[in-house]
């Protein structure tokens, strides 16, 4: 009897009922709890995040339909055109995935499997 | 360096524009010029700027960051250039003079093609139907009704400039 192909799975989604903004969510607290009790410091520093998270869009959006070459764990080298990212940066969505095994037409990269990517302008 | 991803963002924020040494978990060296560090991931976006032909961006993600050695600190000029290569200088802001004055624009031009136009603080108002947000441009109105919107959008587009009014 052949063994059956195991199917892969796609990564669950974002909880549809809210966007990660509900302060009482697993996601805010872990990502987003700020030191500092006063609003001055708040707002500093979520004037800085902002900033900060600003600036990593935009270097998503210049990588989109690019070629990037990713550096996994174990020295694996891959290169893909990229897609798109979720929004907690742990998925890449990729396409022409070239790996020792072949090409894939359409992958999802786990961003926890990447040590760095790097393309050119 | 311990927990580079619990790092505050006003921490992260002070590597911005500065020439740095990555040290990743499997013990490679990344060189650039800090364009930003995500704080979401805490991955640190590096700039190689190699003049004019060849710049290349290497982003070490933030839980494969062992340790990060600033080897330089960066000028106006770098900051500047690594402005320009992710907000292209075609995003413009417009001053509140000029905006007012698109907006003014925008509304004789729509009077003129008999469209019935008003006036709402900052939007315009067309047929109670659509509204136009700054910019005032063809990808700035939003309506609930579609032929509307298509024909405000195509009215748009075809504006010949303040020039030619007069």
């Amino acid at each position: 009897m052949k063994t059956p192909v195991s199917v892969s799975r796609l990564p669950r989604g974002p909880d549809p009922n809210s966007r990660g903004f509900d302060p009482s969510s697993p996601r805010y607290i872990a990502l987003c709890h700020t030191t500092g009790t006063d609003a001055v410091h708040v707002e500093e520093e979520q004037r800085l995040r902002t900033e900060l998270r600003e600036r990593f869009l935009r270097s998503l959006i210049l990588m989109s339909n690019k070629e990037v070459y990713f550096s996994m764990y174990e020295r694996v080298q891959v290169q893909a055109k990229f897609g798109a990212s979720d929004i907690d940066i742990l998925n890449f969505q990729v396409s022409d995935l070239q790996t020792p095994l072949g090409v894939q037409k359409e992958a999802i990269l786990r961003c926890q499997d990447i040590i760095s990517y790097s393309f050119d302008l | 360096m311990q927990d580079w991803c619990k790092k505050r963002p006003h921490e992260w924020h002070k590597y911005i524009n500065q020439e740095v040494r990555v040290t990743a978990h499997d013990k490679n060296e990344y060189q650039g010029w800090v364009f930003t560090v995500d704080p979401v991931s805490g991955s640190v976006v590096l700039v190689t700027l190699h003049g004019q032909q060849s710049t290349s961006v290497r982003v070490v993600m933030g839980h494969a960051v062992r340790d990060v050695e600033v080897l330089k600190e960066g000028d106006e000029e770098i900051a500047q250039q690594l402005n320009a290569l992710f907000m292209p200088a075609g995003s413009q802001v417009l001053t509140n003079d000029e905006l007012k004055r698109r907006k003014e624009d925008l509304r004789l031009w729509l009077e003129k093609n008999r469209i019935p136009v008003t006036e709402e603080e900052d939007t315009l108002r067309v047929a109670n139907v659509l509204t136009v947000s700054p910019p005032y441009g063809s990808g700035d109105c939003s309506s609930s009704n579609e032929i509307i919107l298509a024909r405000v959008q195509s009215l748009i587009e075809s504006y010949p400039g303040p020039d030619k009014e007069q």
